[in-house]
């Protein structure tokens, strides 16, 4: 209703403008007629009216206006029928939204790959990524109802699907996707929506396994510290902080500066995390958001509060009394943190490898392989068996799907479909044989040279190619997944191709530890068919919501002070933590998260 | 500065006593039908941009998702203010605002005039040139950049800290930002670092619109450069002040964003977090567009009680006034 | 200007030598502070990405590189997004300096029957918003989305800059006015011819403010124009390069292992202090251009003879 008022008052107004500009017009023909008073009065109005066609050249582009989609037409039903006889290659050009992480605007076929895909259908793409903030772009994008012919959904899919952006697929699945149905079937259930019916194609659609070789994620420590020691097998905390600690005995100064001992990233609003989570992990848990899911009765308890955490922070309170803590880990930002890993100060530190990517580039870049870090699997204590991958998950709650504004839904998913064929799935994450990798004669792929590696791993080669915009965010097999043939389906998960960037010193290390791989320091992950919970969603307003914001908050308020107290007050901090922690109502959020785990485990996602 | 304000009754020219106010509002506003035409589209221009919009306060008493037309809007009454003023920390956070904002204001006047004032007594045109072009740059820096600027300056081994343990005023070197209660003052300090010299553009445009000759009045008499500062420059600033000190007044809400979410911490966090950023944090997905709406009716039921009370108050104290 | 030659001539009491030398001292103080992040920001800009990664970059580059610039004038679509920039810049500060300054005027007269309601019809809407969805929905009824009068339209009246050129105009000399009045010059000859001329100080005071705003907004790029890239602007362009950058940065852990040679050229960190230079420099250089209009001074009795 209003927005019809709103609409109304727009055509007045167009209307109004344009009489008033008649009008305006109409007395500067007389002006010459007029004289004194009359002049200075018209003279007023034709100022105005000067004024007015500002506005109303700028409301003149009504008439041109963006509505390119012509919406009422298109209904999905009207297309379907039309194009079930011979194939239609016939050129046409689609446009796609993605929310996810921005690349430069483009053209699908000004890129290799997507010049290959337009050959065999004749669809092209006009992609375009999202800059700036998705919740404000998402949120004009329904309530305009100008959708592009499919989106990439990210962080938006919930939005998305309330708004009712995309149209069911199962119709056009059954009739025209023999790939998407040899791909996605096994996972159909975990995706399908509240109706039962399935409106978009999620990324993670394993088919085999294989793990990735260069994982790390965890208790980094300086590769000079382990060389020291003659490269101890350290797996418990105590073990870990008693070797930073001898180290920085030995060497209290790095170039003229103190030592630290050990720092993390906790300061930044968004990545508290980084200081909840040590405790799950050291317990042996992966990362399932704040919560840790016991293996057999599928009963999820927060971390926050917990014993394990009393053990975490106490250990780091200990730490701090020794001098090992750097105070800075609670209020310093990302350049400051990454500036003082590549310094070659740190001796140890938590951290996600993503959160630290310039940091290792850069010292990796430095060529000191002393100075370097490696992540290794610490737990509490010896027999606890270390969860720091990830286990196989099932990530439903972001993909892409066609919108009902979509022109022509059966050419789009007959491009899906056509997309996940095999041949075509190699193409988009090994690219071309013999121009971006080869098969030896084992029938391996692998890169033959340098050149081929390029084109995967220089930014610029790669976006030509179109790897940065083909091998993610489409419906394609999941990144853990093995190809017919043996061969990892991501370049990055061929143990040939990850090995061939290691340097002497990683070499070394590797040996000393007796395994081939980065991952080979880890445990394999355990299978958990509701992983990751932290996908799970909670409702805005709900007390869940409210429990974890509160949560979060006397987490960060509470454990830095804690760390940074004296041990003696530890027990006192703790219990007064504990105090406050206890009159929210963490029963709720523990029951919704177990309810949504066991309710996975039965198989409804 | 001030010239008498004609109310339609004093006016002069009113003679007929038959006249009722209606007819006699007309028959003026016909006489100036050119200042009338001369604002009448922009007064179209403000209806249109920014009061037909206001149909979006609905949302704050709906659980609002852009996808539904408003008739199907699920109406939630008033559970979106509940979630704001019912928060046991809302009050803190309004705290926050309040004094943060108060602290903004008043330093801000302050040092912005006091800068215009010492700038307006240098005697080098050059140099005068100089100091305001280069007092101005920080506020071309993003607050990203700025923010880190400030963490490097107060980290344990930045300048301040060298300095300080150096002076032997400090033992050992201190975590500015992970103390609750320096949060206010750092944020303040770098709020005047950034945008002092851009706030004194204002008041030296209202310095060159002084009559001269009275400076050349009171140095006849023998005033300082002191008392000519006092008595005359700041004098011929006070109506600029004042309607600054009204508008401003108005925004008492308006701490800013972006400076407390980048210089935040856990360990600061009692001190700053403000409005916009338990928004942001309580505002999940699709709740963002209905609890920020009523955050901002809030605001601005504040905002008007706030200007209007300073408005009556400038106009009670014969001051000059916004309205 | 008269008036500081003659004072320096006349006024040389010691307290006022030592009240000169403390002013010059404070203001060299103050241009230090307010400097280095400017020159901390070159020094960045110029300096290798992957090095600046280790911090303690102050004032002068620690291994001088032009990477970061190549880099950003390497993206061809910044060219015609700066044309843009400076068009939506110049457009917009005109139109809407005159458009204000005519309101001003008219609600500077305080004979105006309708002074007080269009005062406070502009001054409330300071005050409130209907929100973002209300907004965009209106443009986009009005048509105005994927045009370029989006810039322009929406900003007409500035009304914090109205107030201010309100104030100036009402701080005239009364007799101005009046005697163009009884020149037989109507409302808006009034206007243009006396009081935009007395005014320039404020004028050039609100150009600024609007420039400075047209120059450095993107948002309403992104609502608008996102998807047409031939009405994108600098800042947005560089907020997008910015972006782009910031996600092989997150990406960044699978490229670790990459060969070294290959790790990234720029970093958002060197980007960002490129991107601040580059956008912020035509904008500073509108400034020493207005500044005589008020540092300098113009004496309303000179003009008035």
């Amino acid at each position: 209703m209003f927005f019809k008022v709103q609409g109304m008052v727009c055509w007045v107004i167009k209307k109004a403008v344009s009489c008033y500009i008649e009008s305006a017009y109409k007395t500067g023909g007389n002006l010459r007629n007029l004289k004194g008073d009359e002049v200075q009065m018209y003279k007023g109005k034709i100022l105005t009216a000067g004024l007015a066609l500002v506005l109303a050249a700028a409301l003149g582009g009504c008439g041109n206006g963006s509505n390119s989609s012509d919406s009422a037409s298109n209904s999905p039903a009207a297309k379907g029928n039309s194009a079930s006889g011979s194939e239609d290659t016939s050129a046409v050009t689609f446009k796609y939204f993605s929310f996810g992480a921005p690349k430069k605007q483009i053209l699908g076929s000004e890129t290799t790959i997507g010049k290959e895909l337009q050959t065999q259908t004749g669809v092209d793409w006009n992609i375009e990524y999202l800059v700036g903030d998705g919740d404000t772009k998402a949120g004009v994008m329904i309530a305009s109802g100008d959708y592009p012919d499919i989106i990439d959904s990210s962080g938006q899919m919930a939005k998305l699907m309330d708004a009712g952006a995309f149209i069911p697929l199962d119709d056009l699945i059954e009739k025209y996707g023999p790939n998407i149905k040899r791909v996605y079937g096994p996972y159909f259930d975990k995706f399908r929506q509240k109706d039962g019916k399935i409106y978009f194609f999620p990324y993670g659609a394993n088919i085999g396994y294989v793990s990735e070789p260069n994982f790390q994620t965890g208790f980094y420590i300086q590769r000079s510290v382990l060389k020291e020691f003659n490269y101890p097998k350290i797996t418990t905390l105590d073990e870990y902080f008693d070797l930073i600690k001898q180290y920085k005995e030995k060497h209290p100064q790095v170039d003229g500066k103190d030592t630290i001992g050990f720092a993390t990233f906790a300061g930044e609003q968004g990545s508290f995390f980084t200081l909840q989570n040590p405790a799950m992990h050291l317990a042996g848990y992966p990362n399932d958001g704040s919560t840790m899911v016991d293996m057999k009765t599928h009963e999820a308890k927060l971390v926050a509060g917990s014993e394990y955490q009393k053990r975490w922070i106490g250990k780091l309170n200990e730490a701090n009394a020794e001098g090992l803590v750097d105070p800075e880990s609670f209020t310093m930002n990302r350049d400051q943190y990454l500036a003082k890993l590549t310094s070659g100060r740190v001796l140890g530190y938590f951290s996600y490898s993503w959160q630290v990517g310039d940091a290792t580039n850069n010292l990796k870049k430095a060529g000191n392989d002393d100075k370097r870090y490696v992540a290794l699997p610490i737990v509490f204590d010896k027999g606890i068996k270390d969860q720091y991958i990830d286990p196989p998950g099932f990530v439903n709650n972001y993909g892409v799907g066609i919108t009902v504004k979509a022109k022509d839904p059966v050419r789009i998913i007959k491009y899906f479909d056509n997309l996940l064929k095999e041949e075509n799935q190699i193409l988009v994450q090994w690219g071309i044989k013999d121009q971006s990798y080869t098969v030896d004669e084992k029938g391996r792929f692998t890169y033959a040279n340098d050149e081929q590696r390029q084109i995967h791993e220089d930014p610029e080669k790669s976006m030509k190619f179109g790897f940065d915009y083909f091998n993610y965010s489409w419906p394609r097999y999941g990144n853990n997944s093995v190809l017919q043939d043996g061969n990892a389906y991501g370049p990055g998960n061929q143990p040939e191709v990850a090995s061939y960037g290691y340097t002497d010193g990683d070499k070394q290390l590797l040996a000393a530890y007796g395994v081939k791989t980065f991952s080979g320091l880890f445990s394999n992950p355990d299978e958990r068919p509701w992983s990751p919970a932290w996908s799970i969603a909670l409702e805005q307003g709900s007390p869940e919501q409210m429990f974890i914001t509160k949560a979060d908050d006397l987490q960060r308020t509470h454990l830095p002070t804690m760390i940074l107290d004296t041990p003696a007050n530890f027990s006192k901090n703790w219990d007064d933590y504990m105090n406050q922690f206890n009159k929210l109502d963490k029963k709720t959020y523990e029951d919704f998260i177990t309810k949504a785990v066991q309710d996975r485990v039965a198989g409804k996602w | 500065m001030e010239k008498p304000v004609y109310s339609v009754n004093s006016d002069p020219q009113v003679k007929s006593p038959g006249m009722n106010k209606t007819n006699l509002f007309f028959s003026r506003l016909i006489q100036q039908r050119t200042l009338a035409f001369m604002c009448l589209p922009f007064v179209i221009w403000a209806f249109v941009f920014k009061y037909l919009p206001i149909w979006g306060w609905t949302m704050a008493f709906q659980n609002y998702k852009p996808a539904r037309s408003f008739s199907e809007q699920e109406w939630a009454g008033l559970k979106h203010f509940r979630i704001l003023f019912e928060d046991s920390t809302f009050y803190r956070v309004l705290r926050n605002t309040l004094v943060m904002s108060t602290i903004q204001l008043i330093l801000g006047f302050v040092t912005a005039i006091t800068l215009a004032l010492l700038l307006n007594e240098l005697k080098n045109i050059i140099f005068k040139r100089v100091v305001q072009t280069v007092s101005y740059l920080p506020h071309f820096i993003s607050w990203v950049v700025a923010s880190s600027i400030v963490l490097t300056v107060l980290s344990p081994d930045g300048i301040i800290n060298l300095l300080l343990t150096k002076l032997h005023l400090l033992d050992k070197p201190e975590l500015w930002m992970g103390k609750g209660n320096y949060f206010w003052g750092i944020l303040a300090g770098t709020q005047v670092w950034k945008d002092v010299g851009w706030n004194t553009i204002i008041y030296l445009a209202a310095i060159t619109s002084i009559d001269p000759s009275q400076y050349e009045a009171a140095e006849i008499d023998g005033a300082s450069r002191f008392q000519r500062m006092l008595n005359i420059t700041l004098p011929g600033l006070k109506p600029v002040i004042i309607i600054l000190l009204i508008m401003n007044l108005g925004n008492i809400l308006e701490s800013g964003f972006e400076p407390q979410y980048l210089l935040g911490n856990g360990m600061n966090l009692e001190y700053s977090e403000n409005l916009d950023i338990f928004v942001l944090k309580y505002g999940l997905g699709m709740g963002s567009f209905s609890l920020g709406t009523a955050a901002g009716i809030f605001k601005t039921v504040v905002s008007f009680i706030f200007l209007f009370s300073a408005n009556h108050i400038a106009k009670r104290m014969g001051e000059s006034r916004l309205f | 200007m008269q008036a500081s030659k003659t004072s320096r001539l006349r006024n040389s009491s010691p307290g006022d030598r030592v009240f000169d030398i403390c002013n010059v001292i404070f203001m060299v103080c103050l241009m230090i502070v307010t400097m280095y992040p400017f020159v901390n920001m070159i020094a960045v800009s110029f300096n290798d990405a992957n090095d600046a990664v280790r911090g303690g970059i102050y004032l002068w580059p620690r291994m001088w590189t032009l990477n970061n610039y190549k880099y950003i004038f390497g993206e061809s679509d910044i060219y015609h997004a700066t044309l843009i920039s400076l068009l939506r810049t110049v457009t917009g500060t005109a139109v809407s300096v005159f458009c204000t300054a005519m309101l001003a005027f008219t609600v500077s007269r305080q004979e105006f029957v309708l002074r007080k309601f269009v005062t406070l019809f502009f001054v409330i809407t300071m005050y409130f918003s209907g929100g973002l969805i209300p907004g965009y929905l209106l443009i986009r009824n009005l048509g105005l989305t994927d045009s370029f009068w989006v810039y322009i339209v929406p900003g007409v009246i500035g009304v914090f800059n109205m107030i201010i050129i309100r104030s100036f105009i009402e701080g005239l000399p009364e007799g101005i006015l009046e005697s163009a009045r009884i020149d037989g010059a109507g409302e808006f000859t009034t206007f243009i011819r006396v009081v935009l001329p007395l005014t320039i100080p404020a004028m050039a005071t609100v150009s600024l403010f609007v420039a400075v705003g047209q120059w450095n907004s993107w948002f309403d790029v992104f609502l608008y124009n996102s998807s047409n890239i031939n009405l994108s602007t600098l800042q947005y362009e560089l907020m997008k390069i910015l972006q782009t950058t910031n996600t092989s940065a997150t990406a960044g852990a699978v490229e670790a292992y990459q060969s070294a040679e290959n790790a990234v050229r720029v970093t958002p960190t060197s980007l960002r202090a490129t991107m601040t230079i580059i956008a912020s420099v035509p904008i500073l250089m509108v400034y020493p251009f207005l500044q005589r209009y008020f540092v300098q001074g113009m004496t309303v009795g000179g003009v008035k003879g």
